[in-house]
């Protein structure tokens, strides 16, 4: 038996240590990754730098997991939506026009829809608490009285339609402005004023009703 | 600023002045100084803010972390990002939301336009073909 082949081995047969490296592999590994602003990220992504795309998520995902979390109210969808906003960017990243498009108002409208979408099927609507973290006061009396406030919360939350939940996120959580988290939502900033006014009076309402 | 006024921007905006629109803020401090009942308001709406800023946790590292590596994983299924042609990119700016259903209106029309279909008669030839048998010894 010949120890090699008449042929050489296509590329996905050869070991890994044994394929062809990208042609500016050198110049890559140099990259500050840290250093570079989105854009610069965003554009070596385009052309192929994965770790420079997982530089990029680094920076969004927090950011995205929290607005993901106050739509979905679940960790576990939370963590599927922003996976596949990034994804998306990931296959339109070579399309990207920054020039055209603010990224991270891309990923915001990316995020929040996806997130309304899911809380719109079926079994998706109930919040498991996820809003309900541990409270840090000290005192049981108070904690229990804040506990139950975070629940009463929690539960008035649920009953958001998921949009007036993504405008809340925007708006009060990342503190986008009024213009930025209408483009995120694709509405008008007057729009955008009605879901903040229509989801804090529901909340004020349900909250005051659960008081008294 | 009339209170109304103001407690619709509450409502909205909430209760940081930050927050308010810049040609109304003034005019909503000095109402929110001056009005007693305007400050129980805010102090409701301040209160709301709170609540609603406590029940969203930070996220959590290890979920974070979770989460970069699926990322990871998932990317490494994907192919490369591959660029738009230049073509389409060159066209993208012309081509606005609704444009496709502007054509597809555009092309109706102009089938819609055309001459009509000929009466079965006359597409049949039945006259010519009647008076040719008529014609016939």
């Amino acid at each position: 038996m010949p120890d090699a082949l008449p042929f050489p081995p296509l590329p996905w047969e050869a070991p890994i240590t044994e394929r062809p490296l990208p042609k500016d592999a050198g110049t890559r590994l140099l990259r500050d990754l840290p250093a570079a602003d989105d854009a610069t990220l965003l554009g070596w992504a385009a052309a192929g730098d994965r770790r420079a795309f997982d530089q990029l998520a680094g920076r969004h995902l927090p950011v995205l997991y929290r607005v993901a979390l106050r739509i979905t109210g679940q960790p576990a969808e939370a963590e599927e939506v922003v996976q596949e906003a990034m994804l998306r960017l990931w296959r339109h990243a070579a399309r990207f026009d920054p020039g055209r498009a603010q990224l991270g108002t891309w990923l915001y409208r990316i995020t929040a829809n996806l997130a309304i979408d899911r809380m719109r099927r079926p079994a998706a609507h109930l919040l498991d608490g996820a809003q309900n973290p541990e409270d840090p006061a000290p005192d049981p009396e108070a904690r229990l009285v804040e506990r139950q406030r975070q629940t009463l919360l929690a539960a008035a939350l649920a009953e958001l339609p998921p949009r007036q939940r993504a405008a809340l996120a925007l708006s009060y959580d990342q503190g986008l402005s009024g213009a930025e988290a209408a483009a995120a939502l694709s509405v008008s900033p007057r729009a955008l004023e009605g879901l903040l006014r229509r989801a804090r009076q529901f909340l004020f309402v349900r909250l005051r009703g659960a008081s008294s | 600023m009339k209170p109304g006024r103001f407690i619709r921007l509450l409502d909205t905006h909430g209760a940081d002045p930050a927050r308010w629109p810049e040609a109304e803020r003034a005019a909503a401090l000095a109402l929110l100084e001056r009005s007693a009942e305007m400050r129980a308001a805010h102090d409701a709406a301040a209160a709301l803010d709170a609540a609603l800023r406590d029940s969203l946790p930070e996220p959590d590292p290890a979920a974070l972390a979770r989460m970069r590596g699926r990322l990871a994983r998932a990317m490494a299924r994907e192919p490369l990002p591959r660029a738009e042609p230049a073509l389409l990119r060159w066209l993208r700016p012309f081509a606005p939301f609704g444009a496709g259903a502007l054509v597809t209106l555009m092309l109706c029309g102009v089938w819609l336009s055309r001459p009509g279909i000929p009466e079965p008669d006359e597409f049949l030839g039945a006259p010519r073909l009647m008076a040719m048998m008529e014609a016939r010894p």
